[in-house]
Order: C-alpha cells, then structure tokens, then sequence
C-alpha cells in the first residue's frame, strides 16, 4: 500500500503544480483557462456535495442553489457598497451556510427521502424569489457587475487563481472532517444512523453542520463566479443542470472520498465542453448528462477511485493477524451477591407501546437495581426488544414513564439517553461494518461539544482505552480490521467493548449469547460477570437458560407487554406465570384468574 | 363573497386533476420507497404525446386518456425492468439520482422531439364555460376533473378489489411477509411501478387541456406533486387526495389574491414547512420502524 501512497501523491503534487503553472505558461490562453475555471469550480461544488452526500449518506439534487444564493449575495451586496466581489465573496459564503443551517433543522427529524425533497424545494423556491423579487433581483433581466478592475492583460488570472484556492480549501476541508471526531460521526449516521445516536452521536447537529459544511464553500465560489461571469440571472444561477454535473462529478469519481469529487470534476467537464461544442440544441446537452448519470448509478455505483482500490486490494491483500489468546479475564464464576438491596438505577412504569392495533408493550412495569446482572425473559413477541427500544429512545413511548437514575428520560434523546450512562447492544449486531474495529470503539461519545468535534478521530488516550477494551475481549489482534469482516460471536464482543467506551452505568444486553458457539458463551459470560465486578449494571435479554439462571439474579419474566413475574431464578423457574407463559395457557394444573398479575417472589 | 366561493370551487376542480397526478407519485413510494423524480417528465410526455394525438388525428385530449395510459403503463414496465429492477436493493440515494437521470433524459429527448415551445391543446369546449347562477366554470376544468375522479376510483378499485391490488398493498405494508405468503414480489414491484406511471397517462391527457406544456415545466409539476404528497403523507393514497385538494385550493386562492407568479411558492413552503413540522404529512403513519433489532 505505501507504494501506491506514494504513487498517489507523486500524482496529486504533479497535477497541482502544473494547474498553477498553467496560466503562466500559456497566458494567452483564454478559453482553456475559463474552462479550468469551471473545472475548479465544480469541483468545489462536487467536493461540498460529498461532504453531504458521500460522508452523511443524505443526497441532495439541489445542491447548486447555493452557487445562486452566494452569487446574488455577492453581486446585491457589491452593487451597494462598492466593494469588489472578491472581498465580499466570503459574505457569499455565509449566506449560503446560513440558509444550510435553517434548512438542515428541517432534516433533524426527517429522513433521507425527505431531505431529497427538500433540496429540490430549495432550488426551486429560490430561482422562483430571484425571479419574482424584481426589485432587488431584477428578475429575470438579471444583475450585472461592474467589470473587474485589473490590466485586462491578466483577465483571467485572479479569477483562476481564487478559485483553485477554493478548490484547495475544499480538499482541505473535506480531509480535516474526515480525519476529526465529525467527521467519524458522520460516517456513522450513514453507516446506521440509529446506531449511531445509540452510541452517543448527536445525528441531529451533525446533520445540520454537515449540510453547513457541504454548502459554505459553494457560496463562495458563487460570488468569485458571478464577476467572473458579469451577468447573473435566475435561470443560469440556480440551474438544475449544474446539480446534475456536480453530482455526476462527485459520483463518477468516487462518493465517500476525499479526491473522487475532484477527479470526477476533471472527467464531466470535457464532457461539457464536447457537448457544448457539438450541438446547440439544449436537447442534447441534457440527454447527454441525463445518460451519463444514470449509467454510472447503474454501472459505477461506487464511482473510480473506491472500485480501483477494491481492485488493488484484492490484488494485494494484507496479512490477517490473528494469534490465540485467553480471553483476559479467568476468574472463578462467583454470582454477584445480590443479597443487599440496591438503589434503584432504572424505573419502567405503566410503559406502553402499539403499533396500530398490538399493543407491543402494555403496562409494563419493572425496576432495575444499581450493580446487578438482572435478566429479562420471555416468549418470542413478548415485547422485550420493544421495551429495550423504548428504554433507549429508538422508539418513543405511547404511554407511562422511564426514569434513569431518578430522572425521567422517556422524553429526552436517544443520544441523550447514552450520554446519561444507558449503553446497548443488538440481537443482530449493528457495527459500522465498513469502518475498523478500532475506529467502530471510537466512534461513541459521553458528550457533545465544539471542541470535541475537531478532535481527532483516533486521539491517544481513547486509543489507548480502546485497545484495553479489544484486549479484554480478546479481539486485540483485529484492531484494524473491517468490523464487517468479524464473525458473528466476534461482532457481539466487538459490540460491547463499543459500548463500554460509553463509561455507561447500564448496559442493555440484547440476546449476547444468540447465535453463539458455545465456547464463545462461556467466555462473553466470563466477561460480563467481570464487567459487573467492576460497577456496570447490566440488563440482559436472553434466550439460553441456563447462562441466565446461572448469571443472572433477579429474572424478570415478561409475557404479553409486561412483566409478568420477578425474584430470584430458583423462584421464577417454578413460577406458574412463567410456566404458562411459555409452555401455554393452562399448562399443568395452575389455573389462574389473572394470568397477568404480577407474582411477587 | 362569489369571487372567493368561485376560487374555491375553481381550486377543488384543480385539486381534484391534481389528485391524480400524486396518485402514482405516493403509490411507488409507498410500495417500493422509491422517489419518482421523472414522475413530472413522464407526465408533461403524456401531455406531449395527446398533443400530437390531437394534432395529427383530432382526438379529443380527454378522451385520448384511454390512448396514453396504456401506453404509460407499458413505458412504466419497460422502465421498472430495463433501469430500476437493476438497482431495486439500493439505499434509497441511489434510486433517487437514478429516477433524477431519468427525468434528465426525458427532459432532453422531449426537447429534441418537440423543442422548447410551449404546447396547448384547444378543442372547442377549451374557452366555453358553465354557467351556474352567479358562477362560471370552463368546462375544461369540469371536464378534466370529472375525468381524473373517474380514473381515480378505477385505481382505488383496483387496488382494494382486485386480487393484484391486494398484493400491491399486502407488498407495501410488509414485502416479506407477502414473500412468504406467496406473493411474487418482484412482479408486484413491476406492476406497482407501471401503474403508477400509467396515472401519467391519463393525468397528462387531462393536463394538456388545462395548462400549456413543455419540455422543462416538468420542475414544476414535480415540485407541486412532491409538495401535495408530502402534505399528504407520503405513500398515503387518501392523503395524496387530500394535500392534492387543499392546495388546489390554496393556489387558486394565491393566484386569485396574491398573483399567480406567487402561486407555485406555495407548494415549496408547504414542503418545508410540513417536513420540519409534521415530517409524516396528514395522514401518512408512522409505522414501526425496526422490527428487528
């Protein structure tokens, strides 16, 4: 691999010597300049696009308003003053940051396909206001700029040069959010954004600063545009056709990655030019581009760079290290005392839950206390993994109440909710399967700040602490593997270090041992008894018997929506509740009135 | 007073063609999560398409509904099998920017074919009214609604009558389950995309009537369709019925009070405002989302 780094630089370095060499050595060459111009600037775009896009997984196809909105910004504000656009393009910038930010709250609560929808209104509303607002925009006439002010000799040279700035900057840009704790929340919302808010992530921010991110440059570049051009109208600023070519560069070149928006930009303009060149007829222009995205959605979906470096990879595929370690923890399987009564760490109250007409979760009602391995059992459909997602905000709740150490959170966020302490794992795991299993443990966060979002992805310390974890575990060894590439009993406990990351209080438990080899359960069970040693309370939904009658005390049994029975394992295995619930109303000689009242053990 | 009852009516009649034209729309989305953004391109075809028909042969625009549906139907499956079966497992991003291409293609082919000059249709009736006490109704409107209501509850039928149409909504509300109850998903999915499009048949037929075409006003028939059927609730058939007549309604209030270059502004700030305000729309419900993890 390092040879192709250094292969890949060589190329990056030469590429950009020459475009700044270029207008030096041909000054003359007015047309092949405007054309790398455009080259830059839909590059920048390309590039803001995937910052979106291609790091959050949400797909705009109005992302060229932007360019509309920062070179109307640019071009009202230089008319007033004065001023050169160059100086206010940053203005431009802001302008459109701005709109980003108040158009991403509409995307906090909704998902992907609403946020498309939202990006074509974008467009759209503000072609239909420049067009409309006469007075200011002057419609469809449009605004014209005063001619730059420098030696025409050099024309286009302070043009070309702020914008491959530009383009430097979105490069830098893009790199710095990857490299950042930001930007690794961003791959996870697009990865499983669910997940993602599970583990600590504040989707609902970052989405919104990720679409700040993705538009601020794009303004810019819409200001530094519209002198280069002069003339600005609605029709030519907020033009559809422009999305598609910056969509269609980022796609081609490769969605995800830092120098694929780039590249692309370099490919779809001499297609532009070509059919420019060949044709007058608007017509074709569109049927060309139209063609070429849709045949590289259909047949390069992952665009250049990451299908060549799949390529490579399978080609050269590195060492998989793997060495037979004992777990680190082999200590005696002593229950944990439960014999003092604890504080309570979580209080579920009359919590209810229907989708249409079942009623998932009705009327439950249960408590766990502080320090111990409480388990929750019970038939398929009983609505335990309901109850886990209402705890942990994946659902909200209908009816009753969920307090977490005295507070009531069955109104406060998912990602609020692990922030307090309340971690979880999956029945099937959901690990960020394209991301290392290093970076899957860093990924959580116990907080949310500023400055924590321009952390490095991996710091030292949370490396270091992550690498303990993997070591507990045992999967020390696969520390730079893609999660994706673990076996299923390896993802659990790839999961649960995940969760340990969080420092949390409680930790949900969703089926550890479910699909599990056997000397897999021993060790995950090993673990968790160590794990609770050490403070972490756990709750644990489980369907192999004996790990639960072994490990945990008290039993929850829940039947129907609710809890059904509680005590100690030996109690609830001669529970008539619990043996009804399972093996079917009327099993054996108990009768009961009310088979749902609680049994107190 | 009858000014403002004459707009709302006028809005209902509009809403009610409307109605129609987000029919298709909702009902891909709902069965295969799927944003139809050619949904406006293949309607101003349609409404191209009824253009020559009427041209070429004097056929009544309306009526040549039972032309053009069949024919967007068949277009509907031709694009199902040749383009979006291909990527039918992609995240929704990838469907989105393919139906995107789409509408681009047809937006340049329609170009080509028609060039960029709006196209009206004008049987007789087109500047005749009804009169009605104090009121005046064109008759196109008249027309076009009452022919929109009719194909409309043709597709309701369809779909809660027919045994198809019970797989198409068995396949919307859990394709696995309808899998495992036999339910050919694949040729569901087929079939729901190609009767979508086949709406576009005769919501252009009847659009041709009523509004001039060209090639790139289908950015505005998208615009105002995503905005009915997120009011509505999208993939919610009644709720495409109900967003398509309340801003019906509200254009036509818009056009008539404010101006009608300010009436399309409407379905746009109903879109947003909707999705920051009630992301699920009227009547579209939350369902539950992940039933297994």
């Amino acid at each position: 691999m390092s040879a192709a780094d250094g292969l890949r630089r060589a190329v990056i370095a030469t590429a950009g010597l020459a475009l700044a060499a270029y207008p030096l050595a041909r000054p003359d060459d007015a047309y092949g300049q405007s054309v790398l111009i455009f080259a830059f600037l839909l590059a920048v775009m390309a590039g803001g696009w995937n910052i979106m896009a291609g790091f959050t997984g949400y797909v705009s196809i109005g992302q060229s308003a932007f360019l509309g909105i920062g070179a109307y910004t640019v071009a009202l504000l230089s008319l007033r003053t004065g001023l050169s656009p160059l100086l206010l393009a940053p203005l431009g910038g802001a302008a459109a940051a701005l709109v980003a930010a108040v158009l991403g709250a509409t995307v906090m609560r909704a998902r992907e396909h609403a946020f498309v929808i939202i990006t074509i209104a974008l467009l759209f509303l503000f072609q239909t206001l420049a067009l409309n607002l006469e007075g200011i925009t002057g419609g469809s006439n449009g605004l014209t700029l005063p001619l730059p002010t420098w030696d025409r000799d050099i024309q286009n040279l302070p043009f070309y040069y702020v914008m491959l700035g530009l383009l430097a900057l979105s490069v830098l840009l893009s790199w710095w959010i990857r490299r950042t704790k930001f930007g690794m929340g961003l791959i996870a919302i697009r990865e499983d954004e669910d997940k993602a808010a599970a583990i600590g992530v504040r989707t609902s921010a970052y989405k919104v600063l990720s679409f700040v991110a993705s538009a601020v440059l794009i303004g810019v570049a819409g200001g530094v545009d519209a002198y280069f051009l002069t003339f600005i109208d609605p029709r030519g600023m907020f033009d559809i056709l422009v999305s598609v070519q910056l969509v269609l560069a980022a796609l081609v070149g490769g969605r995800g990655t830092i120098w694929g928006p780039v590249l692309g930009a370099f490919l779809v303009v001499p297609l532009n030019e070509a059919s420019n060149n060949l044709a007058a007829a608007e017509g074709l222009h569109l049927l060309a581009f139209g063609l070429a995205l849709g045949a590289v959605v259909m047949f390069l979906p992952h665009g250049l760079i990451p299908t060549v470096r799949a390529w490579w990879e399978r080609r050269h595929p590195g060492p998989v290290p793997w060495e037979r370690r004992a777990p680190a923890t082999t200590a005696a399987r002593v229950p944990a005392a439960a014999a003092t009564p604890r504080r309570a760490l979580l209080e579920v109250a009359g919590l209810a839950k229907r989708f249409g007409g079942v009623a998932a979760v009705d009327l439950c009602s249960f408590t766990v206390r502080e320090g111990g391995l409480t388990g929750l059992i019970g038939p398929n459909g009983s609505g335990k993994t309901t109850t886990f997602n209402l705890v942990t905000g994946m659902l909200r709740s209908d009816d009753g109440s969920i307090r977490f150490d005295g507070r009531r959170i069955d109104q406060v966020l998912p990602w609020e909710r692990a922030h307090l302490g309340l971690g979880r794992t999956f029945q099937v795991t959901r690990l960020f399967p394209r991301m290392t299993v290093l970076e899957n443990l860093v990924a959580p966060l116990r907080g949310f700040s500023w400055s924590n979002l321009a952390a490095d992805a991996v710091s030292g310390p949370e490396a270091r602490r992550a690498e303990e974890l993997l070591d507990l575990v045992g999967l020390a060894p696969l520390a730079a593997q893609p999660a994706g590439r673990l076996s299923f009993g390896q993802q659990k406990l790839a999961e649960l270090a995940q969760v340990l990351m969080l420092e949390p209080r409680l930790v949900l438990l969703d089926e550890p041992a479910g699909g599990v080899n056997p000397g897999m359960i021993e060790h995950i069970a090993g673990l968790l008894l160590e794990l609770n040693r050490q403070g972490i309370t756990f709750l644990i939904v489980e369907h192999n018997m004996p790990m639960v009658l072994e490990l945990c005390d008290p039993i929850l049994v829940m039947a129907r929506g609710r809890v059904i029975a509680e005590g100690p394992p030996a109690a609830v295995q001669r529970d008539p509740a619990v043996l009804d619930a399972y093996l079917g109303e009327g099993w054996g000689t108990a009768s009961r009135a009310d088979p749902s009242a609680p049994v107190e053990a | 007073m009858t000014h403002a009852t004459e707009t709302l009516i006028l809005g209902l009649l509009t809403g009610g063609v409307y109605a129609l034209l987000a029919s298709g729309l909702t009902l891909i989305f709902g069965v295969m999560n799927i944003i139809n953004v050619a949904h406006g391109a293949l309607l101003v075809l349609a409404g191209l398409l009824t253009f020559e028909l009427w041209r070429r042969l004097g056929l009544d625009p309306i009526a040549s509904a039972v032309v053009t549906t069949p024919v967007m139907f068949a277009v509907g499956w031709a694009i199902y099998r040749l383009f979006v079966a291909r990527i039918r497992t992609a995240p929704v991003s990838m469907t989105v920017l393919l139906t995107f291409a789409l509408a681009i293609t047809l937006e340049g082919a329609m170009g080509l074919t028609w060039k960029n000059v709006f196209r009206s249709v004008t049987p007789g009736y087109v500047n005749q009214s009804f009169h009605l006490g104090p009121f005046f109704f064109p008759k196109a409107q008249v027309f076009g609604c009452l022919a929109a209501v009719a194909v409309l509850s043709g597709l309701w039928l369809l779909l809660t009558r027919t045994w198809a149409g019970r797989a198409i909504r068995a396949a919307s509300q859990n394709p696995q389950g309808s899998a495992l109850v036999g339910v050919d998903i694949r040729g569901v999915a087929a079939l729901t995309f190609a009767i979508g499009v086949a709406t576009t048949g005769a919501g252009g037929s009847i659009l041709s009537v009523l509004y001039p075409l060209f090639p790139a006003s289908h950015y505005l028939w998208i615009s105002r369709l995503l905005g009915i059927v997120v009011l509505g609730g999208m993939g919610s058939l009644p709720g495409a019925v109900v967003g398509a007549l309340i801003l019906g309604v509200a254009e036509a209030f818009t056009a008539t009070y404010v101006s009608t270059r300010w009436a399309t502004v409407v379905f746009y700030l109903v879109i947003l405002v909707v999705l920051l305000v009630r992301p699920q729309g009227l009547m579209g419900s939350r369902l539950r989302g992940d039933v297994v993890t």
